[in-house]
């Protein structure tokens, strides 16, 4: 295992960029976790008369509208986003791998139901989707991870399934059926552990796009309740600004397209370094 | 064989729109406010008799359970009832928008084979060099902004540098086909920025793939020419998975241009959907809803069947 | 008597001047927000619909530009008595399909509004009606149950009473989607979600008019794409939503600002603790500063309100008339202690994410905690306001109410206890009282005096907290000639338009 992990070290650090995304990605945990040692205001504070200001000594990233720091906001914006963006994806693919793994494994009827369901869910518009709920349950953070994750729960089943079908056919699981362990055992112990590689990179690659249904969310008005940042809320709040305060959306804009574009890297590259074909 | 495949799929087909449109049925029903509320806003000053009158007209006054049947059951004979709020037979608002999501979802799948397959191929013939990782880097860039923040950046840039580009005025192709594409290039190219990404991936995994197969390393060792392989032998069924990802993105982005089409004013089904859902007008709602799973059914079924058409070894059994 | 005749021929040649430097002919291209949700005029309730159909249907009565009431297709009206009305028809007027409008027509109009079964939002404003009567060719009678003339009269201008051909409807027409009015322009094609195009009535009753052959209303959602429009040209005139883009288009383009009716407002629903105690209610209106939120949600381009817009209308009691427009947080913080509260309050705010309303809330919010009090603000879908706005479930809300410049029509149905839009379950018989006698008075100093104690009345109860009226801002090319604005938001001077290109 130990070696297995130091060639895996090894081979992901070789990628310089790799290692520089892992950083930025690392540098914005920091910021989530501890936003108010980097805040140079309080996110919240208005003032009416510094608002619009563009960027300055005082204001980095300028004020928006209501005269609040936009670097502020931007750094509990990358708490909020991030939180609720893998908060979602949790919650998808924890939902995802059981009803993947279960409908792969049991076959026939139970994944032809499951498929049928799953089928639906896909051919629903996913914006159409996370509007119902979040206008059934109301616009909460709660509400709002439920919205993305939903979206990604087949996603996430399909991926599983398929591999939980490829590992089904393994000759171990074939004879732990034949000597009669119980089926949950065998989702549990033998086929889950053997696709967390499938599962770490699905994880990367749909973290990240959550990141981007949040800001899409935000644009179309279906954010967080306000006053809290989100990055994709300020990004959607600022777009009618974007010609006499560009400040106000480019900002946060590049923010996310760094992180996810950071985390679409390192995703990549887990994804090289983890594919038994390399 | 391959027919009976065919009505297999299309079979399992159907519990799959029942579901849809079960789930479509009960969420706009259950969501607060209904299209009689909404169309009179706040100004609404109808008595309780007068709005209950209201909802026999538009046969709201049944339970949704007695609605849903009857809609389904006239929506087997094609018929997708009339909008409440204007009046207009859904069939024939969709056939009006259809067209237009189409277009724009089919331009941007084009620019982004035109752009993710050669440079897919590219990176992956000079694996783990600057070009592979630049190629890979810039790709990424597509995936990694909000499709909104680049489509308004793109705007700004175009109409405050080409003061004389048509961005919007949607005309059908038809009727002016170059105006038409013009309207059409911007918003498929922002659409399309994110899809090149992900063909790039595919072209090059795929690429890599059959460059590791035996049958190269055959060629290669009977000296043919690195290019006459990559050409010849390796394109061709490098290519296949990529048409399967093409395919699936196309269906996906007849549901997905709802963003897209606001924020370039085209006259799309995703915008009317939208408009729809705030409006709460039931029938469009669950006509377009339907419409765009039996679209994204359709494709995918059309998808598997093509990729055993270009790929013989592939037994749709 | 000389002066009039001097004036008479400034204006004779005025307007010979403005006709004959007049180009006729070509199409404007307007770019407007929202689409049109139905075209049956006497049925839409939406502010996008009413845009367009103003261009193509005619009411009995109109606006002119300073918001006085004018004939329309009734070429003079004559209030018999107290309570009976006499409109004279105007002859050789035409609908767009070429059939002559008849005083059939105009009764049979009515008679579908007033129709129980068909819903029509005017119905309540005729609530009061006690007969229609045709009296020969071309005369048509109202008679009231009570008086309440000045109330009604503003109702004839009403959209929602525009004519509209017997035979047409009769005819099984759509009315939702095919139109036959009688106005200046008529709807020569229709692509939902796209464009809505007006060609020219040729046999228009008001001479010369209208000077353009058509307009084309290209429906744009995005404010940034609006303006984009307006800068590369693919449009001549835009209805713009941010103050600030007009920074962008000043120099190059016309920019026209016009202060409207609709308010602004927190309504609150007076039946919930702690917003029950009018002494409360009076503290939050003592913690706001309602300049600073003009100048933050609206750039400035906003006038503070009282019960009534103090620059549109000779109605309106001052802001500064009344004390608790003044902010004061010491004072807010006394009134709260009187009230009980000395901790403080806690209370949420409804609102949808159109119009700035959640801004609003957003400034609402910051500015009461300084007063001790604390806001949360509960952010919904419009659907659910909708909703929640019915069943008077909510705290308090922000909204946008259609003002006007009838007192009796900006107040009575929303202050009124049992008004249909009083959703602030409101009920104080001084103000059901003054109401009522408002409504039935005719001399005008006698009908101030009600007014404005009315409105002294509901400052200090404050069921609604106003808030302020907007300026409407709209671009144009430097081409776009007679385009005039209205404070109820009227686009009906589109007809005067021409382009100097």
């Amino acid at each position: 295992m130990s070696s297995e992990y130091r060639k895996f070290k090894r081979k992901f650090l070789k990628n310089p960029l790799n290692i520089i995304c892992s950083l930025i990605f690392i540098f914005f945990l920091l910021v989530a976790f501890f936003p108010s040692f980097f805040a140079p205001y309080n996110p919240l504070t208005m003032d009416p008369d510094s608002f619009m200001s563009p960027p300055s000594s005082q204001h980095w990233f300028g004020t928006d509208q209501f005269g609040r720091d936009i670097l502020s906001r931007i750094i509990y914006g990358v708490q909020g986003s991030l939180f609720i963006a893998s908060m979602a994806i949790v919650f998808a693919s924890i939902a995802g791998t059981i009803i993947g793994s279960v409908s792969g494994y049991f076959g026939g009827a139970v994944d032809n139901i499951i498929m049928r369901f799953i089928d639906a869910m896909f051919a629903f518009p996913s914006i159409i989707l996370a509007l119902f709920i979040i206008a059934l349950f109301g616009a909460t953070i709660r509400n709002l991870i439920i919205a993305i994750g939903i979206i990604y729960i087949p996603i996430f089943s399909r991926t599983i399934r398929g591999s939980a079908i490829s590992i089904k056919q393994n000759l171990y699981i074939v004879s732990a059926r034949s000597i009669g362990k119980k089926s949950s055992k065998i989702i549990l112990t033998d086929i889950i552990p053997n696709i967390s590689s499938i599962f770490i990179v699905s994880f990367t690659t749909n973290f990240s796009t959550a990141i981007l249904s949040e800001a899409s969310l935000g644009f179309l008005g279906l954010g967080v309740p306000p006053p809290y940042p989100t990055l994709g809320r300020m990004v959607g709040d600022g777009n009618n600004f974007l010609l006499s305060a560009p400040w106000i959306t480019l900002f946060p804009g590049l923010i996310i397209a760094v992180i996810v574009l950071s985390i679409n890297i390192v995703g990549d590259g887990l994804r090289d370094t983890l594919d038994p074909k390399n | 064989m391959k027919l009976a495949y065919i009505i297999g799929r299309l079979i399992s087909a159907i519990p799959t729109i029942i579901i849809l449109t079960l789930f479509v049925f009960i969420a706009i029903h259950m969501v607060p406010g209904d299209v009689i509320d909404i169309m009179l806003g706040t100004q609404n000053f109808l008595s309780e008799e007068q709005m209950q009158e209201l909802y026999v007209k538009y046969g709201l006054d049944k339970p949704v359970a007695v609605q849903y049947l009857v809609w389904l059951k006239n929506m087997v004979t094609g018929d997708l009832g009339t909008s409440i709020r204007t009046g207009e037979k859904v069939t024939s608002m969709i056939a009006q928008k259809f067209p237009v999501t189409f277009e724009l979802a089919f331009l941007s799948i084009i620019f982004s084979i035109i752009i993710g397959i050669p440079f897919g191929i590219i990176s992956a013939v000079k694996k783990n060099t600057k070009t592979d990782y630049s190629i890979r880097f810039l790709g990424l860039i597509g995936l990694s902004a909000p499709v909104f923040w680049i489509g308004s950046l793109l705007i700004v840039f175009i109409s405050g540098t080409f003061v004389n580009y048509t961005l919007f005025g949607f005309v059908p192709f038809i009727q002016e086909p170059l105006k038409n594409l013009q309207v059409m290039l911007v918003p498929a190219i922002t659409l399309g920025l994110m899809v090149a990404a992900q063909i790039m991936r595919m072209s090059r995994n795929s690429m890599l793939d059959v460059l590791s197969q035996e049958y190269i390393k055959v060629a290669y060792a009977k000296g043919v020419s690195k290019r006459k392989i990559i050409m010849k032998h390796a394109l061709r069924n490098a290519l296949i998975p990529v048409v399967t990802i093409a395919g699936i993105q196309l269906g996906y982005l007849i549901g997905g241009t709802i963003i897209i089409e606001k924020m370039f004013a085209l006259p799309g089904m995703g915008r009317l959907l939208l408009q729809a859902v705030n409006q709460r007008d039931y029938p469009v709602v669950q006509g377009i809803v339907t419409f765009i799973g039996v679209m994204i059914i359709l494709i995918n079924i059309l998808v598997d069947i093509l990729y055993s058409v270009i790929d013989p070894r592939i037994d749709l059994n | 008597m000389k002066k009039n005749l001097v004036i008479s021929i400034f204006l004779v040649l005025f307007i010979a001047i403005s006709v004959f430097g007049v180009n006729y002919g070509g199409t404007l291209n307007y770019a407007i927000a929202t689409e049109a949700v139905g075209l049956d005029p006497n049925l839409v309730t939406a502010f996008a619909s009413f845009r367009i159909l103003e261009n193509v249907y005619d009411t009995l009565l109109k606006y002119d530009e300073s918001m006085n009431i004018v004939p329309g297709l009734a070429e003079s009206y004559e209030i018999v008595d107290p309570t009976t009305i006499v409109f004279t028809i105007r002859d050789g007027v035409k609908f767009h399909d070429g059939t002559p409008l008849t005083v059939d027509d105009v009764a049979f109009t009515f008679e579908r509004i007033l129709d129980e079964n068909y819903g029509s939002p005017a119905a309540s404003n005729f609530a009061e009606i006690e007969s229609i009567k045709i009296i020969g060719d071309n005369k048509i009678e109202f008679k009231l149950k009570i008086s309440m003339m000045n109330a009604l009269l503003p109702n004839f201008t009403s959209g929602n009473t525009a004519i509209v051909s017997k035979a047409f409807v009769e005819g099984g027409a759509n009315m939702q989607l095919e139109t036959n009015g009688t106005g200046p322009f008529y709807i020569s094609d229709y692509k939902a979600g796209n464009y809505i195009e007006l060609k020219k009535n040729e046999n228009y009753y008001e001479e010369g008019l209208p000077y353009l052959d058509g307009i084309k209303f290209h429906i744009i959602p995005e404010e940034i794409s609006r303006v984009s429009a307006i800068r590369n040209g693919d449009v001549d005139l835009a209805s713009l939503d941010e103050p600030t883009s007009v920074g962008m288009l000043a120099g190059n383009y016309k920019v026209f600002k016009q202060p409207v009716l609709n308010y602004y407002l927190l309504g609150i629903n007076t039946a919930v603790k702690p917003l029950d105690d009018p002494k409360v209610r009076q503290a939050i209106s003592y913690a706001l500063n309602r300049e600073n939120i003009i100048k933050m949600v609206a750039f400035g381009e906003g006038t503070v309100t009282g019960p009534m817009n103090p620059t549109v209308t000779a109605w309106a009691l001052p802001p500064e008339d009344f004390a608790i427009y003044d902010t004061n947080i010491e004072k807010a913080k006394e009134l709260l202690t009187e009230a009980g509260y000395p901790n403080g309050i806690e209370f949420s705010i409804t609102c949808s994410a159109q119009y700035s309303f959640d801004k609003i809330a957003q400034v609402i919010q910051a500015q009461l905690a300084e007063a001790g009090i604390k806001v949360n603000i509960d952010l919904v879908e419009w659907g659910i306001f909708i909703d929640k706005w019915k069943k008077v479930d909510f705290d308090s809300f922000v909204s946008l109410n259609g003002g006007a410049v009838e007192p009796d029509k900006q107040f009575y149905r929303t202050f009124y206890s049992t008004g249909s839009t009083n959703k602030f379950n409101f009920s104080n018989e001084k103000a059901d009282e003054l109401l009522d006698a408002g409504r039935e008075t005719v001399e005008y100093e006698k009908r101030k005096e009600i007014y404005d104690e009315f409105q002294k009345l509901i400052v200090d109860e404050s069921p609604i907290i106003f808030l302020y009226c907007s300026n409407n801002i709209y671009a144009g090319q430097k081409s776009v000639e007679g385009f005039k604005t209205m404070s109820n938001g009227s686009l009906t001077f589109l007809r005067e338009v021409w382009l100097n290109k």
